[in-house]
Parts: C-alpha cells; structure tokens; sequence
C-alpha cells in the first residue's frame, strides 16, 4: 500500500488498546515500530534506537508527552525528527502548548488509518527535504571554509609578488583592506635604480578569482620592469598589452601610475579610469590629476597612449590617489560619499599633511559598521630628500651573496635596432643577477645610460653636444636625434661586461661600449684641470665621479668604464662612498 | 434499547479488519484495561484525589472512543471535566460503570457474531 | 534594474533601455537584450535616460556590446546620461571608444 520507504517510528502510549490499535496500523503501513508506555521510556527508547519520526500521547504517567518532546527535540539536535502528538485534548491552550514545546502536529482519537499514513508521509518528505538541506548546507559551509583557504593562501602568494617593493617606505602611507585582492584593488610600490620610486594603484573589474588573477602579472610587470630600470611609459604599455591579451573583453584594470623623481623635484602621473587624483601643495593650494587614458586592458597596444603629465613637486608636497570604492561607498541612510566630501576635506585642511588623516577618518565614520561593496584603498606619496631611498635599496638589496661572480657578456646592436631598441635594462637586469651590484644598480643604470647615450648621440649620430646649452637647443637636439636615428644605416654599439669577484663582499665591473662612429678627441679629459661645465654635454664629469677608471682608446670611439663596488660593513653610514675609498 | 447508540458498529468493523486476528486480543485488553481504570476511579473517588479521578477518566475517555464506545468516551468526559473542576461525584462513576456494563456485554456479543 | 529593447521600424537600430542600477546584476539581461534577435542591427543606442548608477562591470558589458557590434567598426552609443552616469563614463574615458550623448 506505501510506496514511500519504511521509517523506525516510535509510539509512545499509556493506553494498552489505543496503542494496540495504533502499532498495528503503522506496522501495516510497512514501518518499523518500537513502543513505550511512558514518557521516560519514550526518551530512553528515542536514545537507544534513534527513530526517524515519534507518535507521542500527551498524558502519560511518570513523564507526560510534552516533557518527552523536549528531551528527544533536543536529543534530535539539527536532525529534524517530526513528533505528533495523540490526543483527545481539545482545548486550545493545551493544543498550542503541544506545538510550543516542539509538536509538530496532532492525530486525534478515534485514529483514521488514511489521515495517520498521510501525516507519517507528509512528515518523511518534510524529514527528507531537511536532510538534503542539510546536506547542501554543510557541503556549502565546507566549499566555503576550502574557498576561504584558497583565497589565504593565493593572498600569501600575491602578497610574495605585490609587497616586495617599498609600500613601507616613510614617505607613502596607505589604506587597504587585507582581502583587497579578491575585490580587485592592488597597489605596488618600487624604488627606480636610478633613483626615486613609481607607485601604482589600480582597480580591476569585478570582484573575487577574475579581478585576482590580473592582479598577478601586473605586479609582476610593475616590480619586474621597475627594477629593471624601464620608464613609466614602458611599463604602462607592457601591462597594457599584457592584461588586454589575458583578461576577457569586459575586464580591465582602472589605475593611476606615479613616478617620483626625487632628484630634480618632479612627479609623472598617468591616470586611465581612477577617480581624479589630488596634488595637495604645501601652499594648500591643490590641482587635480584628471584620468586621460582609457582602462588598462582595453585597448590595443598600438592605440595605447602612455602619455603622461609631469609637475614639479617640493618636498613635502603629496599625491593622492583613491579607488572608486572609496567615492562609491554607502552609510547606513545609502547616501554615497562622493567626491564632494572629499575636496571639502581637503579644503579645510589647515596642512597638506593632515589630509590623509583626516580623509580615512571621514571615510571610517562615514561607513561606520556598513560592509562597504567595493574596495576601499587610499594612497597618499609625499616627495621627499634623495637620502630616503638610500635606505630603502640596502633594505631591499641586502639578499643572499649567490649568484654568477665571474662572468663576461657581449652584446652589439646594429643598424635600425639602435633607433628602436634601449639596451640599458636588458643589460642592466645581467648586472643585478650579481646579488652585491644591486646595491649599486642605481649607479650601474646611470653608467650605462651615459656610454650608451655617448655612443649612440655623439659617436654615431654626430650630434653636438653644445646644442644642449639652452632650454630650446634641447628640443632642437631631441629633433635633430629623431631625424637622424631614421637614418641609421651600417652603424653599431657593443657592449661588453666583464665582472670579477673580489673576495665575497666586493668585485669589479668593467664596462666596454665601442661604437662605429669617427670617434672624437678625448686628449682633453686626460688634463688634471677638468672644465665640469664644458664638459657636462657628454655626462663625463658625471661619469668620472661613478667610475674608478675611465679610459678612451682609438679614435675615441671606444670607452672602458671601471666600477668597483663592496659590501657596506655594519659600521659604514654610508654606501656611496665605501666602494670609492678602496 | 439500541445498540448502535452504545456502540459505532462501522468503526468497531473498521478496526476489526485493521487488526485481524489480533482483534480479539483488543477487546479483551479494552475490557481488562477499563475495569481497572474504573476501579481508579473508585480509588479516586474515596481519597478525593482530583487530579487522577481527571486523568483515569481521560484515559478511559480516549481508548473508548477509538473503541467505538462513543457514549462510554462522553460520560468518561464529563467525569474527567468534573475531576478538572474538584467537584467528584459518585454520580459520574456510577454513570460510567452502568454504561460499561452495556458495552462489555455487546462487544462479547459483537465478537460472537462476527 | 529592467532592460527593455526597441527595434527601429527599419530593422536598423536596436535600442536597449536600461532603467535603475546598471551592474553586475544586470549582466545576464544585458547580453540576452542584443544577443538574441535574427538580423542583427546597424547600429546599436544605450539608452541610459532612467539610469540611475553604473558600477565598472557595467563599463565591462558596455565593451562587451562593442565587442559583439563589431569592435572598432562598432556603431554604438550610449545616449541621455545623466550627471553620475556621464561622470563614471567621463573618469574611464570611454568616449574614446562610445559615442556618448
């Protein structure tokens, strides 16, 4: 007669007929049954046999029914276990106390056989509903403990990537939330070998895996390149190309990309899709720093512009740059933040320093204890002294002493290649393979930028270096470059690096770069009594001042650089000048 | 007198092919059963204990109208009601036995016949 | 969030309305309102008139659309932006690659 499946059920009953009567009909019907005549053996019975569904009389002796219902509700624990209580009570009050203790329905006497099976079906799918509830629930929670897990450990793995750089530094602060990878938010920070750091805040689309897996290749274009001593603009376009060939159509990566130049006092921003930026003066007076650029990601390399927008900047002034989360974020009355109360707060600060403070305050109450949507990641760079990233590149440099000591590269770049094609970084990367010259990757940068430049300008292009003596004469020498390095036919530079160990804390580097050109005459370097200005042109006095050794042979066309370098000891202050007083 | 009126014959026929053979084993355990309550209730009665005249009387009332006893189970009602209220009577016992008597002896009858 | 689509009498321009918040709950609707149809239209207009916030997956679906019409050869524009609408459009530049009104 049942189709539905055989359940262990318990009646509890003091009456010997009623409970007769009742554990042959729901034998009847297929189940199994166990008997009580009371509530304390009902709960007893409940304990040993764990029936899935219970018939309970209210009145018994010893322990009455609803007594019983609470004992096996809270035995049952998460597990639905349906309880109907047999009765002739009638009253309401009695009925609604049934159900308060944790009924879940009645069957009242004289028994119907139909109305019982209905009840005891009724109650199984219910019990199976629940179970597979249940199930669903806890393979949930489980799915989401591991996903948290997974998300913990790809954190520690992007953090490896995207803090090796210098968010420490003293002169950025920040706010950003623990987990604000998986809502898209990223913020890179590196010192540039040639001194000064770039900054990079950026937004991806969307939230959790999607926007955390651009994450990872941008830091490790920013951090790679950085370090490698690429420009701004070349980094931007080589995240560009990256994220617009992984990332599907529709995500992209909004951000603002900073370069601070410590040593001449000037800051380069792009900006493609980020809230407007501020440059806060130590004046008060401020200005904005627009987004100009479409997304990261959006757009093919060769519509990409990377153009940036340079101001000069004294020291202690700032850059400040936030995430639309910020702006976007909602307070419990679902007013928004906006930009608004943002340059209010600018506005009525008394100093440009107290704006950071002041902003993540306003932010923090404004929220109060509202789960923001978006992310929220505020960045603020102050221009400081030089001196600032001594201290950073030795924090960061100071790896283990492994790596090639005793090596010798060659490289030559011919014809066109030289108008296309930057060497520096390529060679300046061999360079820092040698764990003590990173310490010293700032200066090796700026050697080989000069012989590169020397060669390429002078020795090869002819151009004169005297037409740099006026702000005008520059643009006329950058024009003149552009001109001729279209022309460059049968022409090329080598390099050649040779690199000694000395001992374990020092070595030697020698750099070579011959170019094909007619040379020039370098008789007058070789007089004691150096004219600095005349000679500024060619960044030799520079040049003289980085090197131990600086040698011209044949027509001037070959050069020979020599660096020496050692290991700072403890008790050194400063680096600089460790490797000169060798 | 009638005996349909003591007696629900479709729901005594009812239970009888729910239970089958084991039919006859209910009457007799209806019949042992309820003598005892109604010597509970006698008990009761003498000692005044309320609470239980109210609870014997409650429980006779529900195997009774499983039974078919419908009359049974209303008399049963009313003593249990009274037993409620503290107001015991031999009344309300007297009532219930005179109204056993009739059922024990149709049910014997019932069985015979069928 | 409701999107609706209106075809030109011509069969020319497929016009797609968005009323409330445009984002990522819309993403579904949004790609059903000019996948589906068996010519496919000139020229596509987003009409963003009763729109009342868009979040950057909105941004994302809107290249999306361009995408599907044709990348740079796309005719698409998002029309009647209001002044939060036109903002976030404005920050992200997109009218380098929308026309936007």
């Amino acid at each position: 007669m049942s189709v539905e499946p055989a359940l262990t059920i318990l009646i509890a009953e003091d009456n010997n007929s009623d409970r007769l009567i009742l554990q042959t009909i729901v034998r009847k019907q297929g189940h199994r049954v166990i008997t009580a005549r009371d509530g304390m053996e009902a709960v007893e019975q409940f304990r040993l046999q764990r029936p899935q569904l219970v018939l309970l009389d209210v009145l018994m002796p010893r322990m009455d029914g609803m007594e019983a219902a609470r004992h096996i509700k809270a035995m049952a624990g998460e597990e639905l276990v349906p309880i109907i209580f047999l009765t002739s009570l009638s009253d309401a009050e009695s009925l609604a106390e049934c159900l308060a203790v944790g009924g879940d329905d009645f069957l009242s006497k004289p028994y119907n056989r139909v109305i019982l099976q209905a009840k005891i079906n009724a109650f199984n799918r219910m019990r199976d509903m629940h179970q597979t509830l249940q199930r669903q629930r806890d393979h949930i929670r489980e799915r989401n403990r591991q996903l948290l897990h997974e998300h913990e450990l790809a954190r520690r793995v992007f953090d490896n990537i995207a803090h090796q750089g210098c968010l420490n530094a003293d002169n950025i602060r920040h706010i950003i939330s623990p987990m604000s990878i998986f809502n898209g938010d990223v913020l890179f920070a590196s010192p540039k070998p040639s001194g000064g750091m770039h900054v990079f805040l950026g937004d991806f689309t969307g939230h959790g895996l999607p926007a955390a897996i651009g994450a990872m290749p941008a830091a490790e274009i920013f951090y790679g390149m950085t370090s490698k001593g690429f420009t701004i603009a070349e980094i931007l376009r080589e995240m560009n190309r990256k994220l617009q060939g992984i990332l599907p159509k529709g995500l992209f990566c909004c951000g603002a990309m900073l370069d601070l130049n410590l040593h001449t006092g000037h800051v380069e921003v792009w900006n493609g899709g980020l809230p407007d930026g501020y440059l806060l003066r130590n004046n008060g007076q401020w200005e904005k720093l627009r987004s100009r650029h479409l997304p990261l990601g959006v757009l093919p390399p060769e519509r990409f512009s990377a153009a940036c927008e340079r101001y000069e900047a004294a020291v202690g002034e700032r850059v400040l740059f936030c995430s639309d989360g910020i702006l976007e974020s909602y307070n419990a009355r679902g007013e928004m933040f906006g930009e608004e109360r943002f340059t209010t707060i600018i506005e009525s600060s008394d100093s440009a320093e107290q704006v950071f403070d002041r902003l993540a305050a306003a932010i923090d109450d404004f929220s109060g204890d509202v789960d923001s949507e978006d992310d929220l990641t505020l960045v603020e760079v102050t221009m400081a002294r030089e001196e600032l990233l001594d201290d950073l590149s030795r924090r960061l440099g100071s790896s283990v002493l492994t790596g090639p000591s005793s090596w010798r590269c060659h490289y030559a770049l011919r014809d066109n290649t030289l108008a296309q094609f930057n060497p520096v970084p390529l060679l300046l990367h061999i360079c820092m393979d040698v764990p003590g010259l990173r310490l010293f990757s700032g200066q090796i940068f700026t050697i080989l930028t000069e012989l590169f430049n020397n060669a390429l300008d002078h020795g090869i292009l002819q151009l004169p270096s005297s037409l740099k003596d006026s702000p005008r004469g520059f643009t006329r020498y950058y024009n003149e470059r552009e001109k001729r390095l279209k022309t460059v036919v049968g022409h090329s530079v080598s390099i050649t690096l040779d690199h000694q160990a000395d001992g374990h804390s020092g070595g030697r580097l020698l750099i070579t770069v011959e170019d094909s050109g007619r040379g020039f005459d370098y008789s007058a370097f070789d007089t004691v009594n150096l004219d600095h200005n005349q000679l500024a042109g060619r960044g030799i006095g520079l040049l003289q001042q980085l090197c131990h050794g600086l040698h011209w042979y044949g027509n001037g066309n070959r050069v020979e650089a020599e660096f020496r370098w050692a290991l700072p000891t403890a008790s050194s202050a400063s680096i600089g000048s460790e490797s000169k007083d060798e | 007198m009638n005996e349909i009126s003591h007696l629900d014959h479709e729901a005594l026929s009812e239970l009888q092919e729910v239970m089958e053979d084991e039919f006859e084993i209910l009457i007799s355990t209806f019949l042992q059963d309820s003598s005892e309550r109604i010597q509970h209730l006698h008990q009761a009665l003498e000692s005044e204990a309320a609470d239980d005249f109210s609870k014997a009387a409650h429980s006779l009332k529900g195997s009774s109208i499983n039974i078919g006893a419908t009359v049974l189970g209303e008399r049963c009602k009313v003593a249990e009601n009274a037993g409620r209220a503290g107001q015991l009577s031999p009344d309300q016992v007297v009532a219930i036995e005179e109204e056993f008597t009739l059922v024990e002896a149709q049910l014997k009858a019932y069985l015979k016949h069928h | 969030m409701a999107i609706t689509t209106e075809r030109s009498n011509d069969g020319e321009s497929l016009t797609i309305r968005i009323d409330g918040r445009f984002d990522f709950s819309s993403h579904q609707a949004f790609r059903e309102a000019y996948e589906n149809g068996d010519n496919a239209p000139l020229k596509y207009v987003v009409d963003m008139s009763e729109t009342t916030y868009l979040d950057s997956s909105a941004l994302g679906m809107l290249l999306l659309l361009r995408d599907y019409a044709g990348g740079d050869q796309a005719n698409v524009r998002v029309a009647n932006c209001n002044g939060d609408v036109r903002r976030i459009l404005t920050i992200s530049n997109f009218e380098q690659l929308f026309e936007i009104s």
